[in-house]
């Protein structure tokens, strides 16, 4: 089942590190066609996700799971779901293809594997962007909004909180997704993400870029500084 | 009567679900259920009973998550387990007819390569659970919920070297019959057979109308015992709690469907209960019951692909063997993976569908070198392999590390091979080259051939490997010694094809050693060998009129449906040319021909190659050309990534082409001593499997003179101290991406200021600052490799 989104190209460069150019040399572009090319073709995503009861007091998240109580101590994540009492937890990869595909690479030529992990990086964003809009599609229907998505390790929120998803929704069971002891997962174009349901359309919480306390250094940051 | 017995004679029926009723009666979420062979007894006693009585002949003990990961007393709990099983198939009334499965769950890990869980690991990790439930008295070993056949191979081989007792094994298949590593229904089977377990199945997952046509794959493809054991449907949350959609009454008539294709085992998984389980049974009783059948396909697999050897000849790359290459046997001295690499992904784009990987040197530790190898190439390339040594202990190393069914190249006809090797292919499964030459030498016709093949198949009758599963090597030899060689060879394929209904296979480039021109006598002689029934061809795919011989062939034999290989592989075809369209440029620009400077700043690596080779044989000094255009135009786009002006990839593109040059002067200068600035350690640190980054500074590096020892990622503090005392290094670069592992990278700091004080680290990595590097005590921080290299030359020069 390849991927059932466009990678955005403009993605794909600005993971590579290209800033406010246009130009592409023509070699490069053709390996960059070829990787979205390679990458779309061969990914096999999966992805898991319910709703859980949620309650958020001072910078405390508490989700509520049939058998257990999960605290999410974390102010930034408590700024972006304030006011809501569900959430939304998830996971999605694109599967192992593309983890080969930059090994692959990196027998080759290090500018390779440069372009396969931001093409990589940018189809689990696209695939999830895609899914985010079908949640939110459905859940606008019932009158409730969703905030923006928020993953352990983004601001002050424990890259700790990996073990509690995985717990919580059987990640590895139903994605193929293993955490290692360092807390990374394998296939590394895989996402963990909680999101906010709020009733109030205004409030959108905060997120991405902006966000986020490295905004100001980062190379990979959307915003031009 | 013994579970073998019955296996495949009748109907038998597996338990279902333990989670959800478990989580009933109060498991809390992250509590480990296990614990309850320990703590509550009674209550596992009492599940484990309500399948006995409710019909089922397996139940499975309450260990399905019994690993060292999580427990410290794994035996003590399996134990318990298997203890509490007993009774209650006592108490139930059961001892005559029903057994006690050692259940066995993956183990939670992702092995290596791609993840982190080395195999041999994992096997002792199994071999732990089950050997405790054996000497408990366990009946079957139940190896289920694998979604990784690797994993599922780890288990299988445990259970062997523990025990004889009979291995059942069932994959979580997606909805396309797909494992979540990628494999397939029929590769997985093709790889459980080899392994001989004496049942395989699919268990969990979903529902069993959603199994069924994976069921019907199954039944197709596999010689085994069938079980199936599905989810009562698809879960979802009811006021907080999971529930399941398919009742028991529903369940039963979905799964009397399932019996009529012919599978052989049933119960169920997640959400199913005793209810299910026991109007299942009445249902399916009724259906009659069908025998498995014996599948006379071939197939070769990887963790991802399955060759069949059949009808369709088989291309296998030959590239991967040091005889008579003189780069493989430097590369396989130096360690050089990296170019045996460069060989395999070179071979898979020409059109190889196997890989024959040979790795013997007399002057290199052979076995470990094997194991290592399987692995790396495995990482890169889905194509299955062909493990081709005479060393045994390097064959039994290579395939017990390899992910699916090998080929295993060779057997002879000597008693003392067949007695070496047989029992490997036995174990671990695979599918055998069987050369039929035996101790009265290499019999000169068909004749003789066809007499110790005949033998040898009677051989693997005895180990109980199938015939099917033996390829008979036509022995190619050189027509310049023996006119009638090729003769016998050709008459051989075809006495194998037409006397065994057998495979068969051929070194086929042996056959014109010593003679000019080689290359059309080898493409004529494979479409010959190929006429008479040639199944495996192993030649190198990368000749262009070895593979224009086989899709023509496939292409006038009606083995190319709609032509489609043969037009994608000649549609840019010049009459007269002898080259096969290459599907990459070298990258060279049309028109102008760069210097090796430009080259290099454009990032042209082919050319980049072909301008340093053509510098050196103009006659100039290595050094002076790197000196007087390699590194200029290297700093010329270093400073442009400093400045802002030039981007990563660029950077990145010019450093592959500087390294393909600087490859050229290596070649060149293999034999005199070389010149570095000095020798710079580089390390991802231990917890971090990140390494990209690294892997980047170090090209880099390299290309401005350094000697890198590269240790590679996840790397202890004591291995990187050790070495560095041990070489006597300056400086040590040291890289970690996560925040979690920067305390390794001041462990290992902290380690190297006792140790080895004089030493420099300089560190890098995303999350790294200047302010962060200070704190854990490094000497420097650099924030990309152009950095890296400016600090080292900074140390190098200051110290000079």
């Amino acid at each position: 089942m390849p991927l059932s989104v466009d990678i955005p190209e403009k993605e794909v460069l600005r993971y590579m590190g290209y800033r406010g150019i246009s130009d592409i040399d023509p070699e490069t572009q053709v390996r960059i066609d070829k990787a979205m090319e390679q990458v779309a073709a061969q990914s096999h995503p999966r992805v898991i996700s319910k709703e859980y009861p949620v309650r958020i007091r001072g910078n405390e998240i508490t989700v509520y799971n049939d058998t257990e109580e999960v605290i999410l101590a974390s102010e930034s994540l408590a700024r972006n779901l304030k006011d809501c009492c569900g959430a939304i937890l998830l996971a999605a990869t694109i599967g192992p293809a593309c983890d080969m595909l930059v090994r692959r690479a990196a027998v080759t030529s290090s500018a390779e594997v440069s372009i396969y992990q931001a093409t990589g990086a940018a189809a689990i964003e696209a695939f999830l962007d895609d899914y985010n809009d079908k949640l939110e599609k459905s859940y606008a229907a019932q009158g409730l909004f969703l905030r923006p998505r928020f993953s352990p390790g983004y601001g002050d929120l424990k890259l700790d909180h990996q073990k509690d998803w995985f717990r919580l929704l059987d990640i590895t069971k139903h994605t193929g997704i293993e955490l290692t002891d360092s807390l990374l997962m394998v296939p590394t174009k895989s996402v963990t993400a909680i999101i906010g349901i709020g009733i109030d359309k205004n409030k959108t919480g905060c997120s991405g870029c902006s966000g986020c306390n490295r905004h100001d250094t980062c190379a990979y940051s959307k915003e031009d500084k | 009567m013994g579970l073998r017995e019955r296996l495949g004679k009748e109907w038998l029926f597996c338990d279902g679900g333990t989670g959800s009723i478990l989580q009933g009666l109060g498991l809390k979420g992250g509590e480990l259920p296990e614990t309850w062979n320990l703590t509550r007894p009674d209550d596992i006693k009492a599940l484990n009973k309500s399948y006995f009585d409710a019909g089922s002949n397996i139940v499975n003990t309450n260990t399905f998550g019994a690993n060292r990961f999580k427990f410290d007393n794994v035996s003590e709990i399996v134990t318990a387990a298997v203890k509490i099983c007993q009774k209650a198939r006592k108490e139930a009334g059961r001892e005559d007819d029903a057994y006690v499965a050692i259940d066995v769950g993956p183990t939670g890990k992702l092995l290596e390569p791609m993840g982190d869980l080395p195999f041999n690991v994992a096997v002792d990790v199994f071999a732990e659970i089950i050997k405790a439930g054996y000497e408990a008295g366990g009946d079957l070993v139940l190896i289920e919920t694998m979604s990784d056949s690797y994993e599922a191979k780890a288990a299988v081989v445990a259970a062997k070297e523990v025990c004889d007792l009979p291995i059942i094994v069932t994959m979580v298949y997606d909805e396309t019959g797909k494992l979540l590593t990628g494999g397939g229904v029929e590769g997985t089977v093709a790889m459980l057979e080899g392994l001989k377990v004496d049942a395989v199945g699919i268990n969990c997952g979903f529902g069993p109308t959603q199994m069924l046509p994976i069921a019907e794959r199954l039944v197709k493809c596999c010689s085994l015992p069938i079980v199936v054991n599905p989810n009562a449907g698809l879960p979802r949350t009811e006021n907080g709690m999971t529930v399941y959609d398919v009742d028991p009454d529903d369940f039963a008539s979905v799964m009397e469907q399932i019996a009529k294709l012919g599978v052989h085992v049933m119960g169920g998984c997640c959400g199913t209960t005793p209810d299910h389980i026991s109007k299942m049974i009445n249902t399916v009783k009724a259906v009659p019951f069908t025998a498995p059948t014996f599948k006379n396909e071939t197939y070769v697999t990887s963790f991802a692909d399955c060759v069949k050897i059949g009808k369709k000849p088989v291309i296998i790359g030959e590239r991967i063997n040091p005889t008579g290459k003189k780069k493989l046997q430097q590369a396989l001295r130096d360690h050089n993976t990296d170019y045996l690499l460069t060989e395999a992904l070179k071979q898979e784009e020409a059109g190889a569908h196997i890989l024959d990987v040979n790795v013997g040197l007399p002057e290199i530790d052979e076995p470990s070198m094997m194991e290592d190898v399987v692995l790396k190439i495995q990482s890169v390339t889905n194509l299955p392999l062909q493990i081709d040594t005479t060393n045994i202990e390097a064959l039994e190393r290579g395939m017990r590390i390899y992910n699916g069914k090998p080929m295993i190249n060779s057997v002879n006809g000597k008693e003392e091979n067949i007695k070496a090797v047989m029992p490997l292919v036995a174990k671990y499964g695979g599918v055998l080259v069987a050369l039929p030459l035996d101790e009265g030498g290499i019999p000169e016709t068909s004749d003789g051939r066809i007499a110790i093949a005949k033998r040898i198949y009677e051989e693997a009758d005895r180990y109980g490997i199938p015939r099917k599963d033996i390829v008979i090597d036509g022995l190619a030899m050189t027509v310049s010694s023996d006119p009638n060689s090729a003769i016998a060879t050709l008459d051989t394929v075809r006495r194998v094809r037409d006397e065994f209904d057998g495979h068969s296979i051929l070194g086929v480039s042996n056959i014109s050693f010593g003679l000019p021109a080689r290359e059309l006598v080898n493409s004529h002689f494979l479409t010959m060998a190929m006429q008479n029934g040639l199944s495996c061809a192993i030649i190198n795919p990368c000749n262009g009129p070895m593979m224009a011989s086989y899709r023509s062939f496939n292409a006038l034999m009606n083995l190319d449906p709609n032509l489609q290989e043969f037009i994608t592989a000649f549609k840019d075809y010049v009459a007269g040319s002898t080259t096969v369209a290459s599907t990459k440029s070298s990258g060279a620009a049309s028109g102008a021909v760069l210097t090796l400077g430009e080259a290099i700043e454009r990032g042209v690596v082919g050319r980049a190659a072909e301008a340093m080779k053509e510098a050196l044989d103009s006659g100039r000094d290595s050094l002076e050309i790197i000196d007087s255009e390699l590194i200029p135009s290297l700093d010329r786009v270093g400073k442009g990534f400093e400045a802002g002006t030039i981007f990563l990839p660029q950077l990145l593109m010019s450093a592959d082409a500087a390294k393909a040059a600087f490859a050229v002067v290596k070649e060149a200068m293999a034999d005199k001593p070389r010149n570095t600035k000095g020798q710079v350690i580089m390390a991802t640190v231990k917890g971090d499997i990140h390494d990209i980054g690294k892997n980047i500074v170090k090209v880099m590096l390299e290309n401005y003179g350094y000697d890198v020892i590269d240790l590679g990622k996840d790397v202890p503090p004591e291995v990187i101290v050790d070495c560095a005392i041990e070489n006597n290094i300056k400086v040590v670069g040291l890289s970690a991406l996560m925040t979690t592992t920067v305390a390794s990278m001041e462990e290992t700091i902290k380690l190297m200021r006792e140790k080895k004080p004089d030493t420099k680290i300089v560190v890098g990595g995303a999350v790294m600052t200047p302010e962060y590097a200070d704190q854990i005590g490094a000497d420097a921080y650099a924030k990309d490799a152009m950095a890296t290299v400016r600090y080292c030359d900074s140390v190098f020069e200051g110290s000079a």
